[in-house]
Parts: C-alpha cells; structure tokens; sequence
C-alpha cells in the first residue's frame, strides 16, 4: 500500500504502470521479429493495468518473459532442499553455553519474522489481537524449548521480500513464513528440516472457467514480490504468457481478485485455502505445479540455532504438538509429519 | 478664358475670403463673449460631473463586488475546500485507529468516522453547488473528489466487515483505502483548496486594488478644482461673490470624494486584516493540522501491519514530524507566527507545545512496539491515560480546531465589516454626481438668463 517503499504515492505507480508498458512493448516487438503472433493480446493488459490495475494497493504490473527459469528443477543437481538442513544432538533440545540460543536467552525473548496476513498459518487476528497460526505455532515451540514459555517471542510482520535480508542481517532471529526451502535461498540461509509440504496451484473466482495456469493465458495472476510463487508464475509455458502482478502480501492479491483486477492468484495450497477461507465465492483450481516444503530459515551464522531448532521440530512432531496445531489450522486428520532428511 | 477666368479669381479673393471668415470670426466672437463662454462652461461641467459620476458608481461597483464576494463566495468556498480535506484526512486517521482496537471499534471512533464522511459528502455537493466548478482545475479536482470518496467508503466497509470475521483480509482492504485516499482524494482536495485560496486572495486583492480609486479621486478632485476656478471666473465677471448652484455642485463633489476615500481606506484596512488576521493563520494552522492528521494515521498503521511496512509508515511518521516542527521554518511556527496577535493566537502557540508532548509520547510507543510490548503500544495509541499517545494526540488536535476556529472568527468579523464598508455608497455617487450636474447647470443658467 500506501507509501514509499510499497510504491503506492502517485508518482510510482504510473512509472511502474509505464514501465510495464515499456516492457510489454518490447516484448511486442521482440514477439512480431521472431513472427510469434501470440504477441497482440499481451498489449491489452498492458492498458488496464495502466487504467485499473494501478489503483492497488502497491502493485506492479511487469512480464518477465523467460527471463527466470524454474526455480526447483533448475537447481537440484547443486542440492536437495528437503534434505538440506543440518543433524540435531541427540535428545532434548539443550541451550548451550555460549551459543546463539544463550544469546537469545539473555535478552528475553525470541524475535520472528512472520507473516501478519496470511490466514492460519500467520496472521494477525483482529479478534484475539494476538498473531496466530500453524507457523506461529512452530514459534511458540522454539520458545518454550529456550525460556520454557511459549509467549517469550516478538512478533515481528514482514513482507514475503524481507525474509531473507532480515534473517541474514540479524533483524530477526528466524522466519517462519510459508518459506520454501529453496537452492537459491539456500545460498543466503540456512533452513531447518520440512515442518510442512504445500504444493502450488490456483485461485479463481467461482465463477470462472479457467482449469489452472494452462487455461489464464495473457491473463494478470498474482503474487507477492519475492515468492516463489511470482516466478512460477512469469516462467509458466502457456502462450500468451501470464501476466504477473505482484502485491505486498497475499490478502492484497485477493483484494485484487474481488476487485476484478487480476483473474487469478496462484501460490501455495495452504495460502490458497486461508484466501479461499476468507471469501467462499472462490475456488481452487488446476494440478500440484510444484512441491514447496517449508522450513524455518535462520542466518547462516549460527548453524548451532539450526540444529537446536530441528531438535525442536523433532520434539514437537513426537510429542503430537505438531499435529495438534496442523488439526486446529489446516484440517483433520492431521497426516504424518514430514520425515526429517539431513544434508549431514 | 484662362486670364478671364484668372481675372474673375483674383476679382474674387476678397469676397471669397470675406465667406470663408464668416463662421470662423463668429466662433471666436462665440467664446469670446461672456454668454457664449458661460454656455460652453455649462455644457463641460455637467458633462464632467455625469461622467465622473459613472465612473465612480463603475469604481464603487467592483470594489464592493469584490469585497462581498471574498466574504460570499470565495473564502466559503476555500472554506469547503479546506474542510473538505481535513474531513478525508481526519476519515483516514479515525479509520485506521478504529481498526487498531481489533474487530470491535470504540463506537466514538466509529461515529467520528461517519460524522466526517458524512461531512466531506455535504462539503463536496455545496462547494459544488457554490460554483466551486466554475475554475478549471477546481472542477476537475471536485469531481475526482464525488467520484472516489463513495468507492473509499466502500472498501472501508468491506475492511470492516472482513475485520468482524477475524480475516486478515480486512487489514487489506484498509491498506487499499487508504492508499486510495492518499494518492488520490487528499491530492485531489489539497488541489481544489491551492486553487480556491489563489482565487480568494485574487479576489481580495482586486478588493484592495490601488489604480482605479487613485483615478476616481484624481478626477473627482480635478473636477472640484474646475468648479472652484469656475466659480472665481464668474465671480469677477459678474461681480457676484458666490453662486450657489457651483457652491453646492462642489459640496456634493467634495462628500462624494470624502465617502469614498474612507470608504476605500476602510474596506482595505479591513480585508487586509481579515486577510492577516484571519485566512492567513487559519491557512496555516490548517496545515500543520492537516500533517498531524496524517502523521497520526502513520502511527496507526505502524502498529496495524506490525512490521509489514518495512518501516515506511514510521518513516512517514518521522518525516512528518519534522515538517511540523517547531522550529524555523517549519508548519507550526509559521502558523505561531501568522497567528500573533489574532484569535488564533492561543491555539497555536498551545498546539506548538502539545505537539512535543505527542511526539514523546509517541517516542514512548515505538519504544514498546520495538522491545516486544505490541499490545502496550496499541493500549498507548488508543489510551486516554495522561502518558498515552492518545492522549496526547488529542489534545494538538483540539488545539488545532480552537486556533482555526479563532482565525475563522476574525476573518469574518473583519471581512464583513470591510464588505460592509461599500454599502449605501454607490448610489451616493450617483446621486452627488447627479446634484452636482445640476447645480451647475442651475448656478450657470441663472447668469446666463441675465445677459438675456
């Protein structure tokens, strides 16, 4: 929304409307030299998104070709995210002297990065005034494993762009936001074991007839800025190619759809079920377009705190916590947890 | 032929001349007696004093005009145009400190809300029906205005509704109204106020305008001077001391003078008072008002996505803050200082130490949300403790109003007095001009009926 930084002053929102102009064209030209007739219909987005689709709330209209190749199957030559993270002690999880968990000890409290939005796995709840949800649930356990009280944390919201810079920067001391455990993430932070799979698909209003991303060419889907799911989304082999629109946060990307401004949203499963949760009249479409597994991630710094909180999740998945947040926020019955896979 | 005819011509010189001298010698015998000097001196003060008179009611006329229509249309409508964006920034900010409460907004929070919707819906049909259209830009501007503010409406609603369910989804669609209202209707409202108030100071200037009193004046004095050499002229002539038909044409001329220079003088000094006293400190105060209204919006919005913003909202808030001041040049001296000495007075200078209170206060909050106390900032935010931000924040904005309030009743006081000025005194021209007229003609005729 609203300002600087999300691009919601006047100013930048036509520059971002022009800019996707500017790209759509070049596209369009490109397109016509190489004889590819698909290349009009890509034109006509382009002009509602300078007339409609500019008015929401931070986002931005842009078509990146093939430039972003898929993120999965691209890099698991290089490694396996499910089996990335690193082996924890034996037993309970134990705060060690002079580790990053004593650290955390001596201030007080656990500082997270998580989502404030996206319903039942993080979110803000207007109600209880407390953030909540199965992510948050996984929060709670490394608290009590640390101070022995689940509460001892600081909630802090961040949008889906900042998860990596702040956990890398220290501004928080995890992130436990609907995150994939990705090679390219993998690169800038470490990730505990799976605590969730999700798989990627589509949101449509219940009306519409479209069967997945094969059937919205040329169309505006959503995503937020720094997902996964946004390069997913500009890389999918339908011609004419989706047209991205990135939003702040996911329920901005519902915004979108209620409004009319986008004709779908596609990302994970379980974000897709709390949008579809919040508004009945839509529904979720189209085949698994590519496992997500969700892990915590944690600088790279402190490989002890990754190994901490894995023992953690071992604990919680043992102890049936695990399955009793995954009944209460994602439904029942709960399935088995995600077997835990070391990289060491 | 030609030297008969050369002949003839010269034969004909003198009688030919003797012809053509004829009226020439009888226009000069025309002004050169006393009777035909007196018709001529009729004729050219009668004809002076009419057309100064239609000068003078033309003078009278666009002056007062002028002045009534700073008082009548032009401030009105600068009025609206600034209540109108105080409304919708007041709407945002109310807005968003009502979702702060969570899925129960404080019902004085809600009714501020629709109290000030409600307003800006009355304030954009009035300044419509005012003619607030009639300026280019302003239409434009208005009917951004009508267009927008029911979809903002709208999507408030929604984030509301969505709020009472418990989804995160209203959250959403507050960030999307009020990213509307932002980028949208308040620019809209701030560029219907920038041109209104351009036209009320056009409009006051032409009110308190130099050149065309200076040239009613000089030529209602010239005149004045043309009587009295007149009736000199006549007194050695026809060794009477006075006439007086000339003696009263010169007393009306004279009043008529006297009326409009302390009519012109008061009016002036009058709406350059309104304008000095009044619509300058409102306007400032109106902005500092305004950027508080927003800056406080930030607060909220901080604390409503927790962090979401990347900052930017607290960035804003700051921003703001160092806009208001006090400090040189910044919004809330500029209004202490255009306030000194009006009504507005008090307000501002209290406004301009509530706005540190708010500003520590608000210091305290961040200070809470940024070492894990979410929930104490909120309390602080929507408290009325004597330490709370709230608190705090209320106290400026009721400074605010009681300053705006002040300048508005000094503007009126003054500008209606000014406006007032003008009453009665553009048929007093007309009438000295027409009693004048005629006491010339009266005063000339009776001598010239003597040489009859």
């Amino acid at each position: 929304m609203t300002t600087g930084a999300r691009g919601v002053s006047g100013k930048g929102k036509w520059s971002a409307a022009v800019r996707a102009a500017a790209i759509l064209t070049g596209t369009v030209l490109l397109a016509g030299a190489a004889g590819c007739t698909a290349a009009s219909p890509v034109s006509t987005p382009a002009a509602q998104a300078r007339n409609q689709g500019g008015r929401a709330a931070g986002t931005s209209t842009a078509h990146h070709a093939a430039s972003r190749t898929t993120t999965q199957a691209h890099d698991t030559a290089a490694c396996n995210p499910v089996a990335s993270s690193l082996r924890p002690a034996p037993g309970a999880p134990q705060v060690t002297p002079g580790s990053f968990m004593a650290k955390i000890l001596a201030r007080g409290y656990l500082i997270a990065g998580v989502s404030q939005s996206t319903y039942n796995f993080g979110y803000f709840n207007p109600l209880t005034g407390k953030t909540e949800g199965f992510d948050i649930d996984m929060v709670h356990a490394v608290a009590q494993a640390i101070f022995g009280n689940p509460d001892k944390v600081e909630f802090r919201g961040i949008t889906d762009d900042q998860r990596e810079p702040d956990v890398s920067n220290g501004s928080v001391d995890i992130v436990a936001e609907t995150m994939t455990i990705l090679c390219s993430r993998l690169k800038k932070v470490d990730f505990s074991s799976v605590y969730f799979e999700a798989n990627t698909r589509v949101l449509v209003l219940k009306n519409s007839t479209a069967t997945g991303l094969a059937s919205l060419g040329g169309q505006k889907v959503c995503a937020t800025a720094g997902s996964d799911s946004a390069g997913i989304i500009s890389s999918y082999p339908v011609t004419p190619r989706l047209v991205l629109v990135t939003a702040p946060q996911f329920t901005d990307c519902l915004v979108l759809l209620q409004q009319g401004q986008v004709a779908a949203v596609s990302t994970d499963d379980a974000i897709l079920a709390g949008l579809h949760a919040q508004d009945p009249f839509t529904k979720v479409v189209g085949p698994l377009l590519a496992p997500q597994p969700y892990g915590l991630a944690i600088a790279k710094q402190h490989p002890d705190f990754v190994r901490f909180v894995n023992a953690v999740l071992a604990q919680y998945e043992a102890d049936g916590g695990w399955a009793a947040s995954y009944a209460r926020w994602v439904g029942t019955p709960a399935p088995t947890p995600p077997a835990a896979r070391y990289a060491d | 032929m030609v030297s008969g005819t050369a002949l003839n011509t010269s034969g004909a010189v003198s009688p030919v001349s003797g012809v053509a001298s004829a009226p020439s010698r009888r226009f000069r015998v025309g002004v050169s007696t006393t009777p035909d000097r007196l018709r001529l001196l009729l004729l050219v003060v009668v004809l002076l004093s009419l057309a100064w008179g239609g000068l003078a009611a033309f003078t009278v006329n666009q002056y007062s005009s002028a002045a009534s229509g700073v008082v009548a249309v032009r401030e009105p409508l600068s009025l609206d145009a600034q209540q109108i964006y105080r409304h919708l920034s007041d709407a945002d900010n109310t807005a968003a400190t009502a979702f702060l409460a969570g899925g129960l907004e404080p019902p004085a929070a809600r009714q501020r809300y629709l109290a000030d919707i409600q307003a800006a819906g009355t304030e954009i049909e009035n300044a419509t029906a005012q003619g607030g259209g009639t300026l280019g830009g302003a239409a434009r501007d208005l009917a951004t205005l009508s267009e927008d503010l029911p979809i903002y409406a709208g999507e408030i609603e929604t984030a509301r509704a969505d709020n009472r369910q418990g989804f995160p989804l209203g959250a959403a669609y507050l960030r999307e109204a009020s990213g509307l209202m932002r980028s949208t209707l308040l620019p809209a409202a701030d560029g219907m106020y920038t041109t209104e108030n351009a036209s009320l100071n056009a409009t006051s200037a032409q009110a308190t305008g130099l050149p065309l009193v200076i040239i009613t004046l000089a030529v209602g004095l010239g005149i004045v001077v043309v009587l009295f050499l007149a009736s000199r002229w006549l007194g050695r002539r026809t060794h009477r001391v006075l006439n007086l038909g000339l003696l009263l044409a010169g007393a009306a001329a004279v009043i008529a003078l006297a009326w409009l220079a302390v009519a012109y003088a008061g009016a002036r000094s009058d709406l350059l008072a309104a304008q000095s006293r009044g619509s300058a400190p409102v306007e400032a105060l109106a902005r500092a008002d305004i950027t508080a209204l927003q800056a406080h919006a930030d607060e909220s919005l901080t604390l409503i996505d927790n962090g979401s913003d990347n900052g930017t909202y607290q960035a804003t808030y700051l921003r703001q803050q160092h806009a208001l001041g006090p400090g040189p040049g910044t919004l809330l001296t500029l209004a202490e200082t255009a306030a000194g000495g009006s009504q507005a007075a008090g307000g501002a200078t209290a406004a301009a130490g509530d706005a540190q209170a708010w500003y520590a206060a608000h210091a305290r909050l961040r200070a809470l949300d940024d070492n894990a106390n979410h929930a104490a900032a909120v309390r602080s935010a929507l408290g009325s403790g004597r330490s709370d931000a709230g608190t705090a924040f209320a106290k400026l904005s009721a400074d605010f109003a009681t300053g705006i309030a002040g300048g508005q009743a000094d503007f009126a006081a003054s500008a209606s007095s000014g406006a007032d000025a003008f009453t009665g005194l553009e048929p007093g021209v007309i009438a000295a001009a027409l009693v004048m007229a005629a006491g010339c003609a009266w005063g000339l005729s009776r001598r010239l009926a003597e040489y009859r």
